[in-house]
């Protein structure tokens, strides 16, 4: 009897670890696609890659709660309120704090406006999955728009000043909604509904986990489609050789911009997801070295130029800070300090290794052959009988 | 007669604003890679300082010649170890500005654990942790650390403006500046010249952070904040020159304290969160207007320019 608790605890430990998994690492797939793109295809240093993932979440944060809350007009007191679900909700949670019946504003009563709409969404699969989709749908935009501002200095600043300009400005962001509390409550952050919880208790994270998981796994077809394609070839070409590129009519201007939306809209795309994921917003979850320079490290680390080594890095990175994680029981006794912090010591570490011995990374960039190998080796075999008879 | 706190703060903010964009410049003019590490290395002696003070219990100014080799080694170290190796196979200047990235991975993940440490070995807070109290106070002035970041400004300015003009060493090290191959091929030991100015950048980074953490509240990750307003200054000041380094972080160290109090004072409160706008915004039009910054400005052209009428 025991033993079986022992077990299905065990295995119950083996599902959510793996679930969290699965979901970060989606999520930071999205993310370093979206650089893949901007710096393994078309050689563009965006280090404020940070940008475009804070503005995803923001958005995520900031919109589909006070849309939903004024769909259901909960900002004028409880008479007002269309919904009998969200009026029960709020006459509920009034005892403890009786000003909300009267009036309500959606940062001070964040909590009480979530939990009430995530009742209605709880109910109700098709506004859940159609919030969802609007919500990307406005991140991507805002995500693009903010690509489209980056692509300005992208145009005209040598490597080394491009650098620190993005990396300037990728702090925007995050610095506002810190110190301001109306975007995204600030210092205290602000709750997320919620539109994976009509699935049901349990398997909430799972589904979840399988739409981030469904989101990657798309883009990383976008981006082999985008590499095989003669538009993959151009951005190799601008990369490599740009004079050359633009002496046989690439547009170099427009594909530098084009690819810095695309990428920006994706790297958006994945910070609204990390933010329904994780049920909340809070600006200093947005910091550069979690989303440009990790990002930056795995890519480097699995080879930028391959998405295959690009999906490489990201796994090793999140499954060694997983494990890290899931096993701080037994290190933190020995440890002096918080292990958190042991997986950045040696990503850091690694990383110069990395950039000493294989610079190209683990899996480096290979030839793209756009037909596929066996229509290339039929057309090569059809070349050859032709010219042997 | 006391200062007033606000040109105190923003005093305070500018002069070590202003020795960490020298740094950067520094290194920038040497080795040409902007590194993104440099305001951690500041954190550094922020920790000196706190271990000094609440640990040993010392005099808190004693700290300032130990954060000045402790900084100074860390970045001297990082470039021993990973930039030149880096170099001389022939990376990238991309590869060299990732590796710069991996030496603040580490720094973050170090001063993290140290103030963990600290926490647990000497039951001392170390996060959100202020250090005024173990300022000296001076009749009529204020806190010491006011004289002493201003003093630190004009002692670094005096010492390179002899180092670079009066000595052999110094006339070498503009020389490898200007030319490097030029210089090498003349007996100029370009690498030691590289090594010192890593050292020297880190070590005043060093102080700088001593001086922030008597007067602003520390945690970790307080130099890794300033890097924007750092790379702003740098690229105000040209990157070409360390007195335009300089003029660059007084300029956006005062308008960042007592700029955006003025200025809240005329459009109201609402504007204080927006702080981050002014370095951003002197960023963006020095790049747009005048990239290559103050120091690249001649006072002749703009005068004529002015008096034809612009444009």
């Amino acid at each position: 009897m025991d033993r079986c608790v022992i077990e299905a605890e065990a295995l119950r430990s083996a599902y959510i670890f793996l679930v969290n998994l699965l979901a970060l690492m989606a999520i930071y797939l999205i993310v370093n696609l979206s650089l893949e793109l901007e710096y393994g295809k078309s050689g563009i240093p965006n280090f404020g890659k940070v940008l475009s993932v804070a503005a995803g979440a923001f958005v995520a944060g900031s919109i589909p709660g006070r849309i939903l809350g004024s769909l259901f007009n909960v900002y004028g007191g409880i008479s007002g309120i269309t919904d009998p679900v969200v009026a029960e909700c709020i006459r509920g949670l009034s005892p403890q704090k009786p000003t909300i019946l009267e009036r309500m504003d959606y940062i001070e009563d964040n909590v009480v406006i979530v939990t009430c709409v995530n009742r209605v969404l709880y109910a109700n699969p098709v506004l859940s999955v159609g919030i969802l989709l609007m919500t990307l749908l406005v991140a991507a935009a805002v995500g693009a728009a903010l690509g489209l501002v980056a692509s300005y200095p992208a145009l005209r600043l040598k490597e080394d000043y491009l650098a620190m300009t993005l990396l300037a400005f990728g702090e925007f962001l995050t610095a506002i909604g810190y110190y301001s509390r109306d975007i995204v409550g600030g210092t205290l952050g602000v709750s997320v509904v919620d539109p994976f919880g009509w699935v049901g208790g349990e398997l909430r994270f799972l589904a979840a986990t399988l739409i981030i998981a469904a989101v990657a796994g798309l883009i990383v077809l976008y981006v082999r489609l985008v590499s095989r394609s003669p538009l993959g070839r151009a951005l190799r070409a601008m990369r490599d050789q740009e004079v050359a590129a633009e002496v046989l009519g690439k547009d170099t201007v427009a594909l530098r911009r084009n690819v810095l939306m695309v990428s920006s809209a994706i790297a958006a795309i994945g910070g609204s997801l990390w933010a329904f994921y994780a049920g909340g917003v809070i600006a200093t979850a947005y910091d550069r070295v979690t989303w440009t320079f990790l990002p930056w490290v795995m890519v480097i680390l699995g080879g930028a130029g391959n998405e295959i080594g690009v999906l490489l890095g990201t796994s090793v990175y999140v499954t060694a800070r997983m494990l890290i994680d899931q096993y701080k029981g037994l290190l933190e006794p020995v440890l002096p300090f918080s292990v958190v912090w042991l997986d950045r010591l040696l990503m850091g570490v690694v990383l110069i290794l990395i950039l000493l011995a294989r610079p190209q990374g683990i899996l480096p960039e290979r030839p793209v052959y756009p037909l596929g190998r066996a229509r290339i080796r039929k057309i090569v075999e059809a070349m050859r009988s032709r010219s042997s008879s | 007669m006391v200062v007033d706190p606000l040109v105190r703060d923003a005093l305070i903010y500018a002069s070590t604003l202003s020795m960490l964009s020298l740094g950067l410049t520094l290194t920038y003019l040497t080795t040409k890679v902007p590194n993104f590490a440099h305001g951690s290395l500041a954190t550094i002696g922020s920790y000196t300082l706190l271990t000094f003070a609440a640990v040993l219990k010392l005099n808190a100014y004693y700290s300032i010649p130990a954060a000045f080799l402790i900084s100074g080694c860390t970045s001297a170290a990082f470039y021993l170890l990973a930039l030149r190796p880096l170099i001389n196979r022939g990376a990238g200047l991309l590869h060299q500005m990732i590796a710069t990235i991996a030496f603040e991975l580490v720094l973050i993940a170090s001063l993290n654990i140290y103030a963990d440490f600290l926490t647990r070995t000497y039951r001392i807070q170390s996060r959100d942790v202020l250090m005024r109290r173990f300022d000296v106070q001076i009749e009529g002035v204020g806190p010491g650390v006011l004289p002493a970041s201003v003093i630190f400004v004009a002692v670094t300015l005096t010492a390179l403006v002899l180092l670079l003009h009066k000595t052999r060493f110094g006339v070498a090290m503009r020389a490898a500046i200007e030319n490097p191959m030029l210089a090498g091929t003349l007996g100029v030991n370009v690498k030691l010249v590289y090594l010192f100015s890593w050292f020297l950048a880190g070590g005043l980074a060093g102080v700088s952070g001593v001086l922030l953490g008597l007067h602003y509240q520390q945690d970790p990750a307080f130099g890794s904040r300033m890097l924007v307003s750092i790379f702003a200054s740098s690229i105000l000041g040209g990157l070409s020159s360390i007195y335009g380094a300089v003029l660059g972080g007084y300029t956006i160290g005062l308008l960042e304290i007592y700029g955006i109090f003025q200025l809240s004072r005329a459009v109201g409160g609402w504007i204080l969160p927006y702080r981050i706008i002014f370095p951003l915004l002197i960023m963006a039009v020095t790049l747009l207007v005048f990239p290559k910054g103050l120091s690249g400005l001649q006072l002749s052209a703009i005068t004529s320019r002015l008096r034809r009428g612009g444009g």
